[in-house]
């Protein structure tokens, strides 16, 4: 039991990631980004050649976030400079980056355990050696999902990130503050790719392994756990405990959660459905089904509904 | 000095609905004017307000300012000296932020928007008694959304973001429009006092035609994308609304 | 009141969900006990998706065992996941099999299998492969994981072609790029087609949406054949690539039983019944402690066989050479 909770929480951290990314797209800048579906894996295809290749396994990673970032960049680029519309320019940089994919690492790459993972990583080791794989997983993970998450909350505090938050809440006021909004969407995608191909890495090196197909349905994943992670936030926020919070003082910060907290629930609570569902005994192939019914449950009980949306 | 040569401007051209708005219209505003624009609907003058700011794209003419063009700018290079406000009170703030991130915005245009704290806590005082100088009550609502607030305070807050930084033009499209009677006189008795302290050059496109008596120091009527009645100074603060009235309905007939 | 009954709601369904998952941990925990006391091992079976050939794998596998002469129950529990061909599912369904203590992990296509070697990494839980094309190249050749290889038998393909259309020249075949069974097959084609005098016509593909545009294409071209390969596009929409190729009066040669059933006309392919029976020796051996996957390299299926469709054959108007149909097995069930 305790060693699902530990496997399956890594996951939900490792996916918060993506999450982050997707939110930044999809919550922030109003913008419904599908390279995320190629920008995953060509995360993972850049750890895994770079680790192949006897690279230090955390360089890997910023490789990785870099070519995610290129691949925002075309996206961003497609959109914002050549005027085809956002749906349409994720898909052509998707298309084209899932052959640039098979050229990076083709369909299929396994690291052998030989090999050093950020999660035997000698760093890592003289911390957590005497955890067991799993449990300096969980840790690894937990720190980087947390990470990121204070590091995107700083971000958004800053000027650059209340103008990006400005430009999907309302284009009209940023070109009003001569500011171009291209710029700042493309900047916008550049970081939410960035770390959806970062959370390629992080998986890659989790499971030793790069395959071509793996992209396939994020984009899906991610939209799901933003839309659960939010709905389950305003929920709370809307509730008597978060209300009675608010009236302590040290409590006050915890009542209304941030964006990113949002996501990274959902990321948790989204892997917690799917091991539900397979744990429940129920014939392999309805799967899918229960998971998507453990869905609807949460969103029906959180109230889908409701205007705002928590930013930064 | 901001002047206007010869613009021309035509919707959907070459087809059987091809609408000539503008040819060789020629506009020439001073510094520290405020002009007060109205006309019937369609007579041009938001599409003015509009090329002025590069939302829409010029057909032939050219707009200068200082005796510089800006044809060759974009829309957001020629708000680096234009402030505007906008018939819609959610244009001009985001709903999403707090009222103090969008002062903040506001304030730090013409700036560079990098990796500093977005919120200047030294200028919270500041923002406090601007606010305060509406006298809406707002000061105390700083922390609040600006999504929650009403049409008429964000419409305000609209206002006092656009002419927070130093700024040549003033545009006010309609800006009063979307608000009730009372608000609306509120809005614009600030409006009047923001342009007199701030001593701006102002262009507002209003329906009201009393407001475009009582407000500004030129009076502009547009028809068809003519002038057809331009008075300024001693003759603009004799005319009445009455007076306005009848002219605008000949035109309106027309 | 609208309020606390929202909440009350919220409580309540939380505290289903925290059932559920009770639930689910009960089963992980009998399974804890069970490996404690030297009882029952479980072995997690993970099979990537539903589709012919890897349920064959699957039934073939746990006859294996049979053979073998475990008997289920008492000798090991199956635990059988079925991943929907989604590497995330695959993912968690590995990581319940090592919660669980699984005594034995079993990875049906390359995804489940590398899936499950990551989750059994911590624990070396042992791991067992099928119907993985190219095992070193997915570098699962070495360590506590062993299995069967599903290579295609090509030269037996390309012989039996040259049997059938002495004139053939331009064998078609298209496959997907982001599959590394059908990539590595396409590359022992072209390695091999030229001793037996054909050109290799290939069309890569990146959904199935695209496998009659690229089979349209080839058409076009000429080629005087198709050759399938395990391409799961391909096989998913083998009924419909059949109606083409039928109306265009060009033989299509498949690579496992199952499709000569569905109306290709021949095929030197792999029973997967045959190989899951091998599996499950395999693993019967690792399970049992008689040896340890290190000791093992993995197995291919060296005999292939020939399988014939002679209603499909008549319609091409082929006829079956004797040396051929002497060996082969008659499978038609459609044209």
């Amino acid at each position: 039991m305790s060693d699902l909770i530990v496997s399956t929480l890594t996951q939900g951290l490792i996916y918060a990631l993506l999450s982050y990314g997707v939110y930044i797209t999809y919550s922030v800048l109003d913008f419904p980004d599908l390279t995320v579906d190629s920008s995953f894996p060509l995360g993972a295809a850049v750890t895994a050649i770079l680790l192949l290749g006897g690279v230090n396994p955390w360089l890997t990673l910023l490789c990785a976030a870099g070519a995610g970032a290129v691949a925002g960049l075309c996206t961003g680029f497609i959109h914002v400079r050549l005027g085809v519309r956002d749906l349409l320019a994720g898909i052509i940089t998707m298309t084209a980056l899932s052959s640039i994919n098979l050229v990076i690492a083709g369909s299929n790459v396994t690291v052998e355990r030989a090999i050093d993972t950020i999660f035997t990583s000698p760093p890592v080791m003289a911390l957590l050696g005497d955890l067991t794989l799993s449990g300096r997983k969980l840790v690894v993970a937990l720190v980087l999902a947390v990470a990121v998450k204070v590091l995107l909350d700083l971000y958004f505090c800053t000027k650059s990130g209340l103008l990006l938050r400005a430009v999907g809440d309302n284009s009209t006021l940023v070109t009003a503050l001569a500011k171009n909004k291209g710029n700042m969407k493309v900047l916008g995608v550049v970081i939410a790719n960035a770390l959806v191909a970062l959370c390629g890495g992080v998986l890659c090196q989790e499971q030793r392994s790069y395959s071509a197909v793996m992209g396939i349905g994020q984009v899906v994943f991610g939209l799901a756990t933003v839309i659960i992670g939010i709905s389950i936030i305003r929920f709370f926020a809307r509730s008597k405990v978060a209300q009675g919070m608010r009236k302590v003082k040290g409590l006050r910060f915890l009542a209304t959660p941030k964006g990113t907290t949002a996501v990274l629930l959902g990321s948790i609570l989204y892997k917690f459905c799917v091991q539900i569902a397979i744990n429940a005994g129920l014939p392999a192939h309805m799967l899918k089904f229960i998971t998507a019914a453990l869905f609807l449950v949460v969103l029906v009980v959180a109230g889908r509904r409701g205007e705002e949306i928590i930013h930064a | 000095m901001l002047e206007l040569r010869e613009i021309r401007k035509i919707y959907n051209a070459g087809t059987v609905t091809e609408l000539k708005l503008f040819d060789g219209f020629h506009l020439v505003v001073p510094d520290g004017q405020f002009v007060s624009i109205v006309g019937s609907n369609g007579s041009g003058k938001t599409s003015l307000l509009n090329l002025l700011c590069g939302s829409i794209p010029l057909d032939g003419g050219d707009i200068l300012i200082d005796g510089k063009s800006i044809r060759k700018q974009k829309d957001y290079q020629r708000y680096a000296s234009i402030g505007r406000v906008y018939q819609n009170p959610s244009l001009g703030t985001c709903p999403n932020l707090t009222m103090l991130e969008n002062l903040s915005l506001a304030d730090n245009k013409g700036k560079t928007f990098g990796l500093g704290f977005g919120i200047n806590r030294k200028r919270i005082a500041f923002y406090r008694d601007e606010l305060a100088s509406l006298g809406l009550g707002l000061e105390d609502k700083m922390e609040v959304k600006m999504g929650a607030l009403s049409g008429g305070q964000r419409q305000a807050v609209a206002l006092l973001m656009a002419t927070m930084t130093p700024l040549k033009f003033l545009i006010l499209d309609e800006h009063t429009a979307a608000l009730d009677p009372k608000t609306a006189e509120t809005i614009m008795v600030l409006t009047g006092k923001i342009v007199r302290e701030k001593g701006l050059t102002a262009m507002m496109v209003t329906h009201h035609l009393r407001y475009a008596v009582e407000y500004g120091d030129r009076l502009l009527m547009l028809h068809h994308g003519q002038i057809v009645l331009d008075r300024a100074g001693q003759e603009k603060q004799e005319t009445a609304t009455e007076e306005l009235l009848q002219i605008f309905n000949q035109y309106s007939i027309l | 009141m609208k309020n606390l009954k929202k909440l009350f709601c919220g409580v309540l369904s939380l505290a289903m969900v925290l059932g559920l998952a009770a639930c689910g941990g009960g089963n992980g925990d009998r399974g804890n006990a069970a490996q404690g006391e030297g009882k029952v091992p479980i072995i997690g079976v993970s099979q990537y998706g539903q589709h012919a050939s890897l349920n064959n794998c699957r039934e073939g596998f746990l006859k294996g065992l049979e053979e073998a002469g475990l008997k289920e129950g008492t000798d090991y529990t199956i635990d059988y996941q079925n991943a929907s061909f989604d590497d995330n599912m695959a993912i968690q369904i590995a990581q319940a099999f090592s919660a669980e203590d699984a005594a034995l992990m079993v990875g049906i296509a390359t995804s489940a299998a590398t899936a499950c070697y990551a989750a059994a990494e911590d624990k070396d839980i042992p791991v067992i492969f099928t119907a993985i094309t190219d095992p070193v190249g997915a570098k699962l050749d070495s360590g506590n994981i062993t299995g069967t290889s599903d290579v295609l038998p090509v030269e037996g393909q390309l012989k039996l072609i040259r049997a059938l259309q002495p004139e053939a020249k331009r064998i078609g075949i298209v496959y997907t790029t982001s599959e590394a069974n059908s990539v590595y097959s396409l590359g022992v084609y072209q390695e091999k087609a030229a001793a037996y005098g054909f050109t290799i016509e290939a069309v890569g593909i990146t959904a199935q949406a695209e496998v009659t545009q690229a089979v349209d294409s080839l058409i076009a071209k000429g080629v005087d054949c198709f050759s399938n390969l395990t391409d799961n596009n391909v096989v998913g929409v083998l009924g419909s690539i059949l109606e083409k190729t039928n109306e265009a009066k060009i033989p299509v040669y498949g690579s496992e039983i199952e499709q000569m059933k569905l109306g290709c006309v021949a095929g030197a392919g792999l029973d997967y019944i045959q190989l899951g029976i091998q599996t499950g020796k395999l693993a019967a051996k690792v399970l049992t402690g008689e040896a340890v996957c290190q000791d093992l390299p993995y197995e291919v299926i060296e005999n292939f066989s020939l399988y014939t469709n002679s209603k499909a054959l008549a319609k091409m108007g082929l006829t079956l050479p004797d040396e051929v149909a002497k060996t082969a097995q008659e499978v038609g069930e459609t044209a």
